[in-house]
């Protein structure tokens, strides 16, 4: 099954553990799994449980957008997307949840 | 083609967050999918007339007009309306009642509380 | 029969993303298979990110030249 998982809270919020937690079983149970990060939740790009999901295979992307508004630099293995890529992933997934 | 509903529910001028949620609901027309924003609870202000540029905040302005070019409907949902005495909305957003509003959420493949 | 020697351009000074891309998939649904359209951007994230959405789209990139500090053009080949 394809996942796509929308996050737009920033990192002291409960929210990141619970993304982290069901990509992690997500993507261990065999899932595909993508992960957009906008407005507030870009901050979570420098967490290092986010650089583990991307090694295990988990596609993460951030609005561009929100990252410069923030003047955050990049990090490597995270796409510096665009909403674009948020409208991809909700179009070609399984199931789409959102955490706000 | 997915109906994805985006549904707005905070108060406009304290957070960025509702210009967010629309900007974002432009980008998620980019894929053909059907958007529907819904405006409800403290939310229903941000489809009134305000001016977010008096406190510095970009206004909402180019997303509504965005999305009624796209022909995204746009909903208000009316118990929030009436329990704030609303009853003027900017163009393009309709009243709507409970049961429509309900409907709209069930029936989308993705719903978006922002 | 269709002129493709003709460039449309779109200017998108003082866009961002996703107007950016909004206005320049609706500027390329007026145009025929084949022609081309020239995009002006000023913000960066948009020079990398229209381009990519625009290939997966289907669309060729024919070239992103800088033409100043914050000022790109990309020449786009409907497909």
């Amino acid at each position: 099954m394809k996942l796509g998982i929308l996050l737009t809270t920033s990192p002291e919020n409960e929210n990141t553990n619970t993304v982290i937690a069901i990509s992690r079983a997500a993507k261990e149970a065999g899932h595909e799994v993508s992960v957009f990060l906008m407005y507030d939740s870009v901050y979570n790009a420098y967490k290092k449980e986010f650089a583990e999901l991307i090694d295990k295979g988990v596609s993460i992307a951030v609005c561009a957008l929100n990252v410069e508004q923030r003047k955050m630099s990049r990090v490597p293995g995270i796409l510096f997307g665009s909403q674009y890529d948020n409208a991809c992933i909700a179009s070609n997934v399984d199931r789409f949840i959102s955490f706000g | 083609m997915k109906k994805i509903t985006v549904i707005v529910r905070n108060l406009p001028l304290n957070t960025r967050k509702n210009a967010e949620a629309l900007r974002m609901s432009v980008g998620l027309t980019l894929r053909e999918d059907k958007v529907t924003v819904i405006f409800m609870d403290d939310g229903v202000y941000t489809a009134t007339h305000i001016k977010p540029e008096l406190l510095n905040f970009t206004p909402m302005d180019k997303a509504f007009e965005a999305l009624s070019m796209l022909k995204c409907p746009l909903f208000a949902d009316k118990p929030s309306m009436q329990k704030r005495g609303i009853n003027k909305l900017i163009e393009n957003v309709k009243p709507a009642e409970r049961e429509e509003i309900v409907r709209t959420i069930t029936e989308s493949d993705i719903a978006i509380p922002f | 029969m269709q002129d493709m020697s003709r460039i449309t351009e779109l200017d998108l000074r003082g866009e961002v993303c996703p107007y950016t891309f909004v206005k320049t998939k609706l500027k390329l649904e007026e145009l025929e298979s084949g022609e081309e359209l020239k995009v002006i951007l000023d913000h960066a994230p948009a020079v990398e990110n229209v381009p990519r959405s625009l290939k997966n789209e289907g669309h060729k990139i024919l070239g992103i030249e800088q033409k100043g500090d914050n000022l790109w053009n990309v020449r786009i080949r409907k497909a």
